[in-house]
C-alpha cells in the first residue's frame, strides 16, 4: 500500500458523491418542470401544460424572441433529464460533467444578468413559484462550482488512468563500451 | 448492486437538498393553491355596489387574476404589450375573464392614489376605460401626481363627476402594500380604501412578491402564480394548451 492510495480513494469518493449530487439535482430539476400542475394526473396532456407553464418562465427572462421561447422550454427539461441519467451512469464522465458545467454556467450568467437588470421574476429553476433573488444566485453559483470541481476531477482521473495503463517502454540493454 | 447503491445515494441527496423546498411548497396555504379564484371569495363577502374590477364574461373557462401597481413600469409594459392584446382577443371572445387586483407598492408615490381612481371608476362600471387610461399615461401622471386629468379624458364628464363625488372624503394618504406585510389602515371616510386593502391582503396571501403577479384558474384548478412580463404569444399558447385539455 502506497502513501498516495488513501488520497486517491478520497478523491474517487468525492468525485462519486459530486457526480451523484449533480445527477440528483438535474433529475429533480427535470421532474419539477415536467410534473403535472394543479392536481392533474401524469399524462401527455399534463406534461404539455407543464411545459407551456415553463415557457412562460423562460419568456419572463426577456432574453429570447417569442418564436424561440417555446422550443427552448420544450428542449430544456428533457435535456436535463438525459444529463441527469448520464451523470448517474458515470459513462464518459469528462464529457457529461463538461456539458453540465457549460449548462450551469449559461444558467448562472442569465440569472445574474436578469437580477442586475432588476427584473423581479420567478427563477423557474426547479419548477414554478420560486423568486429569483440572492439565495437562488448563491445556490446556482454553488452548483456551478460543484460541476466545475467534478469536471476537473474527472479529467484528472482520466489522465491518471491513461498514464497507468500506458505500456511501459522496454528497457534497452546497456551498451557495452568497447 | 453498485448501480442500486448509486440510485439510492442519488435519491438520498435529492431528498436532503430539496426536502425544505418541497415541504415549503406543500404547506404554503396560498391563494394560488386554492381552487376558488380570489375574486369569487371577495365577491361572496362584498357588499352590494362594490367595485367590479373585472373585464369579460364571468363564465369564461379561464380566469386570470392580475395583481398590479399603476405606477410600476413592468405592470405598464405587461398591460400595453400583453393584456391589451388578450382583452381584444381572448377576453372579447369569452375565453378569458380578467380580474384586476390593486397591489400599490409603498415605494411608488402615486400608485395608491391611482388605485383609488380605478376603484372609484369600478364602482360606477367605468373600470376598463380608467384602467387603460392610467396605464396609457403611466409616463405622465407620476411626474406631478395629476391623475385626475387623465381619468377625466377617458370618461364622460357626468361619470367623472360621479367618481369625484365618491373620492370626496379621501383626504388621508391612500393604502399601500408594506414590505413587512402589515395590513394598511383603512380610512373610513374614503369609500374605496376598504376594497384596495382587501386586494392587498389577498396579495399577501398569494404571496405577491413583485408586480405584476398573475394567477390562472381553469376547470376549478389554480396554476402557480407567475411574475414579470410574459409576451402575449406565449401566454396565448398556455391558454390554448389549457383549452385543448
Amino acid at each position: 500500500m502506497t502513501q498516495n492510495e488513501p488520497r486517491g480513494n478520497l478523491a474517487r469518493t468525492l468525485l462519486l458523491l459530486g457526480r451523484l449530487a449533480l445527477a440528483a439535482i438535474f433529475l429533480f430539476a427535470a421532474y419539477a418542470k415536467l410534473k403535472p400542475q394543479a392536481a392533474m394526473p401524469w399524462s401527455g396532456s399534463s406534461i404539455k401544460t407543464s411545459l407551456s407553464l415553463f415557457a412562460m418562465q423562460v419568456d419572463s427572462y426577456q432574453l429570447l424572441p417569442p418564436q424561440l421561447v417555446s422550443p427552448a422550454a420544450h428542449f430544456l427539461p428533457p435535456f436535463e433529464l438525459c444529463l441527469g441519467l448520464w451523470l448517474l451512469a458515470g459513462v464518459l464522465l469528462r464529457y457529461a460533467s463538461l456539458i453540465t458545467t457549460l449548462l450551469l454556467g449559461a444558467f448562472f450568467a442569465v440569472m445574474v444578468r436578469t437580477y442586475m437588470a432588476g427584473l423581479e421574476i420567478n427563477c423557474g429553476c426547479f419548477g414554478p413559484g420560486e423568486r429569483l433573488g440572492p439565495l437562488t444566485l448563491l445556490r446556482d453559483g454553488s452548483l456551478l462550482a460543484l460541476a466545475l470541481a467534478v469536471t476537473i476531477g474527472a479529467f484528472l482521473q482520466g489522465r491518471k488512468r491513461r498514464t497507468e495503463s500506458a505500456p511501459v517502454p522496454p528497457v534497452s540493454a546497456p551498451q557495452r563500451a568497447d | 448492486m453498485a448501480l442500486l447503491a448509486q440510485w439510492a445515494t442519488a435519491v438520498l441527496i435529492t431528498v436532503a437538498v430539496f426536502a425544505p423546498a418541497i415541504t415549503a411548497q406543500a404547506t404554503t396555504p396560498t391563494a394560488a393553491r386554492s381552487s376558488t379564484p380570489a375574486h369569487k371569495r371577495v365577491a361572496a363577502d362584498a357588499a352590494p355596489g362594490s367595485p367590479v374590477k373585472t373585464i369579460g364574461n364571468r363564465n369564461a373557462p379561464i380566469t386570470m387574476e392580475v395583481f398590479s401597481d399603476y405606477q410600476c413600469p413592468s405592470c405598464g409594459s405587461f398591460f400595453e404589450n400583453t393584456l391589451r392584446a388578450m382583452i381584444q382577443d381572448y377576453v372579447a371572445n369569452g375565453k378569458v375573464y380578467l380580474v384586476h387586483h390593486d397591489f400599490p407598492l409603498q415605494m411608488h408615490t402615486y400608485s395608491g392614489q391611482a388605485a383609488r381612481w380605478a376603484t372609484a371608476a369600478a364602482m360606477i362600471g367605468q373600470f376598463q376605460d380608467v384602467d387603460a387610461a392610467l396605464f396609457d399615461s403611466q409616463a405622465k401622471w407620476p411626474v406631478d401626481g395629476d391623475i385626475e386629468k387623465y381619468v377625466a379624458g377617458a370618461i364622460s364628464p357626468a361619470n367623472f363627476k360621479r367618481i369625484q363625488g365618491i373620492l370626496k372624503g379621501c383626504a388621508a394618504a391612500p393604502p399601500t402594500s408594506k414590505a413587512d406585510r402589515t395590513v394598511p389602515q383603512v380610512d373610513s371616510s374614503c369609500p374605496v380604501d376598504q376594497y384596495i386593502v382587501q386586494d392587498i391582503v389577498l396579495g399577501y396571501q398569494v404571496p405577491v412578491q413583485a408586480t405584476p403577479t398573475f394567477i390562472i384558474h381553469y376547470k376549478g384548478q389554480s396554476y402557480p402564480a407567475s411574475s414579470g412580463i410574459i409576451t402575449w404569444p406565449i401566454l396565448k399558447q398556455f391558454f390554448d394548451t389549457l383549452l385543448s385539455q
